[in-house]
């Protein structure tokens, strides 16, 4: 439900950046989204292509860089891969678990046309 | 209401309104306008129909921009967190699924302090002024925010509630959240704590099923012990979740209702105001 906040968001930083540059329109929007972000990507999707309408970025690609999850383990600082909070350390099978990445939600880039 | 993401449509706008206010709506009024002017109005037929067009290379640059998404709300969140800590004031953003005993916590806690220690509340509900009246009959000043059609509270609401409501040095300002455990989850409000509830006619397993919101949290509440015996839920295997998910979390087990276990939580709530 939150991915309809998000996506104006997104639109809203977009077109700050594209009429700060001077540009006519948006194509692209990038984003750098953790598997750990609480975003559903469909449910982005959906709620960016409703949000751009009428704005420069009307019709723009979203273009998504999913970032996988990373732990570290407070016990024996083993790093390993996650794709849930409740990450179990390979090495100690500890719950104590510090995220490093996947949290991530953010604005890469944006490909403008003059 | 969309009810594909819960959005607003047009012109239901978030209010802002004391007990016995008449409405008002707020001035920045989360009409959802972007940079460009243009107000956002939007339905969801044609979504499934983006057009992907053939971009004219020749004329195509990319601006590199490396910003938070989140970064306008969390920068207003740090400023609400400011003018808590100069006003040495002690917030508490309280988060649970609709029904765990949020309100009922809230109207306990606010008779037991009384006028010992003052304390102020900001509502967050979609629609009604139900739990501003609940808590207005304890006696402390209370702001009920609507958010229309909206999931959950956000920073800029919570910075217009309290600047409405005069908060006093060291008091304590409780935020209780819209009853949704996904949304209000990525939402910074500036609090100084976030307090998970988690009533016992839930499921066992709740902190697994919502791991995002139990991440972000400080303290989890698991309210209605009272009715333990009539449930089957496993306190232990509850908090054994919950530890999985964030290892950093503080406990409580009460009943709102029945007072059981909540000296602990108002010895708690004082010792935050006197650190």
């Amino acid at each position: 439900m939150h991915e309809m906040s998000i996506a104006m968001s997104i639109v809203d930083i977009a077109c700050k950046e594209a009429q700060r540059d001077g540009a006519s329109s948006i194509s692209a929007i990038e984003l750098d989204v953790g598997k750990l972000a609480g975003v559903m990507v469909d449910s982005l999707e959906f709620c960016y292509a409703a949000v751009c309408k009428g704005t420069l970025a009307e019709n723009s690609d979203l273009v998504i860089h999913e970032l996988a999850g990373l732990g570290v383990c407070q016990q024996c600082q083993t790093e390993f891969e996650i794709d849930s909070f409740m990450a179990l350390c390979p090495h100690c099978e500890s719950y104590e678990v510090e995220i490093k990445q996947g949290r991530e939600l953010k604005l890469r880039a944006v490909t403008v046309n003059e | 209401m969309c009810d594909t993401c819960g959005c607003g449509l047009p012109g239901e706008t978030v209010t802002f309104r004391k007990h016995g206010d008449v409405q008002h709506q707020s001035a920045e009024g989360h009409a959802h306008t972007h940079a460009d002017g243009t107000t956002h109005t939007h339905t969801h037929e044609h979504a499934h129909e983006r057009t992907h067009v053939h971009h004219d290379h020749d004329h195509e640059r990319t601006l590199a921009v490396e910003q938070d998404i989140l970064g306008e709300n969390n920068l207003l969140a740090q400023r609400n967190r400011g003018y808590f800590e100069a006003k040495h004031v002690f917030s508490i953003n309280l988060v649970s699924s609709p029904g765990s005993g949020k309100t009922t916590l809230l109207e306990k806690t606010l008779t037991e302090f009384g006028q010992t220690i003052p304390a102020a509340v900001i509502e967050g509900d979609q629609q009604t002024m139900n739990d501003a009246n609940r808590v207005a009959a304890t006696g402390a000043p209370v702001l009920q925010i609507n958010t229309g059609n909206g999931c959950h509270l956000d920073a800029e609401m919570v910075h217009t509630a309290y600047q409405e409501l005069n908060l006093k040095n060291d008091s304590l300002l409780f935020i209780e959240n819209v009853g949704n455990l996904v949304c209000p989850a990525l939402f910074d409000l500036g609090e100084n704590k976030r307090v998970v509830i988690i009533s016992v006619t839930e499921g066992t397993d709740k902190p697994a099923k919502y791991p995002t919101m139990f991440d972000g949290s400080d303290i989890c509440i698991i309210n209605k012990i009272d009715l333990l015996p009539y449930v089957d839920f496993d306190v232990a295997q509850c908090k054994e979740y919950a530890l999985q998910v964030n290892h950093h979390l503080k406990f409580f087990e009460v009943s709102a209702t029945t007072g059981a276990g909540m000296d602990t939580w108002y010895t708690w709530l004082r010792e935050q105001l006197n650190q």
